[in-house]
């Protein structure tokens, strides 16, 4: 039996696909003049085999996946790429250049080559010709392939860890549950997990040393187990509860186009973050009233060069204009900490999460931040822009801040580029001093959003990403929602609208509580949208104002888990009845 | 030698499927085939895929097709139809 952090709900049984991600290993080498005719007939078999997977994946998506079968369609394209090849096999012949050497150079040279075209368009193409290459590396290499876009069947998948790169096309109709060996409940591969509403239970322990591929496997990521090569018995009560899991999760999905209102009648307004902003998360949108965070960081992960302003401010109108009316909280550039980008370097640092991250990092780098608040005050004529900026800590950051968005929104009117009067500047409370301070930073903003998942880890002095202190780090500590209810307080106060962003927000069993502090908007994954509404039709002000009271006057997290738990479970009676 | 001048006109230019057609259409000549941009002093292979997404070039760019070899009318003027059908666009 193993056993970790259940961090997406569901039940699953499968067979285990063990995703290793390949590193090629390549060094210069040379190969001896006699053995040249070898290396470049090797070359032709790997390319072969190149162009046999790349077949074999159109074949296999053009009718279920149109769209990703053009990818592997313009691969085969590049595959064949008579320049390139001709290079390879010049290298080899007169350079000497072992194969693979040959391959890793020419291709480096083109990717340079295709980096310098000033036209995004093409720069896109450098992400094809490094897949390409990898593929031919890891065919060089002799090892399968091991990619989680194109799976053939529905798989458990096991992993180390998976990093966006991995997940940024993961297949989601084929993928049961993800396990992994690390990771906490706000770790990427946890959030998109929930996103997709994959079942997830991370932090096992050595897991790859107990799982092998095409092994059955049952996952209870309810309470975070997973059964390797199950019995017939255990295989039945997984599969019943599976059902059951299910069904409910059917009466929680027909909530998701509900109002958000309390049993008496009080409007909660519910948010979506979204992370890609791909048409499967602006679907996601019709279901709420608003975005209540929209990570940018996307656009600059898994690339080399920075997103240009033209770039940038494509995929702000696309949200803008998808939104409408309803608010769009696009957060500033949050890299730095556990986040870092091929395409922005940055020095290693001894604290990364105290360190130069987010905003501060904006801040240091001002020629880079205003391209992002350039486009983002470019596409505010095409919706309702509300502009968060994260990791603030005190005011003067903020006010540094506010006067380059001034400066920038001077320049684009001096350009004549329309700017809208309406669109809205705020902040994310996750810096415990700034949640001290709210009272004064809510005459300086327009809004304010928790976000709760950096403010606990600031909060506890807990590094989320480290394991050995995961118990450490306690979203229902009830120091966190005494925090969150002062800042609640200050911005209600002076009548300026506050939301939750981080997970607490989607969490049925923490949503009540927020609501008694005082909190009218929610913000979460898509996974938590009807649950939470269904969670706000059982309650009344009156009884989540008592509930985080309690919660409150709790002397630790257990105690305050423990309220909460018993009040759910008193709910769920009353639903039954 | 044989070499022509057109202008591309179809919105995306000779991007992603276009450059693909473009390609497979050079292809089927025995002629070295080179495209460049009006004006400008390298030329791209034709044959090329990734030469020629290089060249980066939009609706409205001016290029010269130049073609050696025994069939290089036919190349020269299979593909400047093919620039002027728009690709289907």
């Amino acid at each position: 039996m193993l056993s970790g952090n259940a961090v997406s709900p569901g039940i699953a049984v499968g067979p285990v696909y063990v995703y290793r991600p390949f590193y090629p290993q390549v060094e210069e080498g040379l190969c001896p003049p006699e053995g040249v005719e070898a290396e470049l007939a090797r070359l032709d078999e790997v390319k072969a085999a190149a162009a046999g997977e790349l077949a074999g994946l159109v074949d296999r998506l053009s009718a279920e996946d149109p769209d990703k079968a053009k990818i592997f369609i313009a691969h085969q394209d590049l595959l064949n790429d008579v320049a390139m090849d001709g290079e390879i096999r010049a290298g080899v012949r007169e350079k000497h250049w072992r194969g693979n050497w040959a391959i890793w150079q020419v291709y480096e040279n083109f990717i340079a080559m295709l980096a310098q075209v000033p036209d995004p368009l093409i720069q896109e193409r450098v992400a094809d010709l490094k897949d390409i290459r990898l593929r031919l590396l890891r065919l060089w290499q002799g090892e399968k392939e091991r990619n989680l876009s194109v799976l053939d069947r529905p798989v458990v998948v096991a992993a180390h860890d998976l990093l966006p790169s991995d997940t940024a096309t993961l297949d989601r109709s084929k993928v049961l549950a993800i396990l992994t060996e690390v990771g906490g409940a706000t770790s990427h591969s946890a959030i998109i997990a929930r996103s997709y509403g994959i079942p997830a239970v991370l932090a096992i322990p050595n897991l790859l040393g107990q799982v092998d591929d095409g092994m059955e496997i049952a996952v209870d990521a309810l309470t975070g187990l997973a059964v390797p090569r199950p019995d017939e018995q255990c295989r039945a009560e997984y599969l019943q509860r599976r059902r059951l899991y299910l069904e409910e999760a059917e009466v929680t999905r027909a909530y998701l186009d509900a109002q958000p209102l309390t049993a008496d009648g009080v409007r909660v307004d519910i948010g979506l973050n979204i992370a890609s902003a791909d048409a499967a998360e602006l679907d996601g949108a019709d279901h709420v009233d608003y975005i209540g965070l929209f990570r940018t960081e996307f656009l600059y992960m898994g690339r080399t060069e920075l997103p240009s302003e033209e770039e940038q401010f494509e995929v702000y109108r696309r949200v803008l204009t998808a939104m409408g009316d309803r608010p769009t909280t696009l957060r500033t550039l949050d890299i730095g900490g556990d986040k870092t980008s091929e395409c922005l370097p940055l020095p290693k640092e001894e604290n990364p999460f105290l360190g130069n991250r987010a905003l501060r990092l904006c801040l240091s780098k001002p020629e880079l931040f205003r391209i992002q608040l350039r486009a983002a005050l470019r596409a505010s004529v095409y919706g309702n822009l509300w502009l968060m900026l994260p990791m603030v800590g005190g005011l003067e950051e903020l006010r540094r801040a506010k006067a380059l968005i001034a400066e920038v929104k001077a320049e684009l009117e001096g350009e004549g580029k329309p700017v809208s009067p309406d669109f809205k500047t705020g902040i994310m409370i996750e810096v415990p001093s700034i949640a001290l301070v709210a009272a004064q930073a809510a005459r300086e903003v327009d809004f304010a959003s928790i976000g709760s998942n950096d403010l606990c880890q600031y909060l506890t002095a807990t590094d989320r990403g480290n394991p050995a202190v995961a118990g450490y780090y306690q979203s229902f500590h009830p120091a966190l929602f005494r925090i969150i209810g002062m800042a609640v307080s200050a911005f209600q106060q002076a009548g300026k609208p506050i939301s939750i962003c981080g997970e607490l927000g989607g969490d049925t069993l923490a949503a009540p509580v927020l609501v008694g502090l005082g909190m009218r908007k929610l913000s979460m994954g898509l996974s938590g949208v009807a649950a939470v509404k269904r969670t706000l039709s059982a309650l009344t002000i009156l009884e989540a104002e008592t509930l985080a009271r309690e919660v409150c006057a709790c002397p630790c997290a257990g105690d305050a888990e423990g309220v909460m738990r018993a009040w759910a479970g008193k709910k769920k009676q009353q639903d039954e009845r | 030698m044989y070499s022509k001048a057109t202008t591309i006109i179809n919105a995306t230019g000779l991007h992603a499927r276009p450059a693909s057609d473009f390609v497979r259409e050079a292809a089927k000549y025995k002629s070295e085939i080179t495209i460049q941009r009006e004006g400008s002093e390298t030329a791209a292979n034709a044959k090329s895929i990734i030469l020629l997404l290089s060249q980066a070039l939009s609706q409205g760019t001016k290029v010269i097709i130049t073609a050696v070899g025994e069939d290089e009318q036919a190349a020269v003027d299979g593909l400047v139809a093919l620039i002027e059908s728009g690709f289907g666009e």
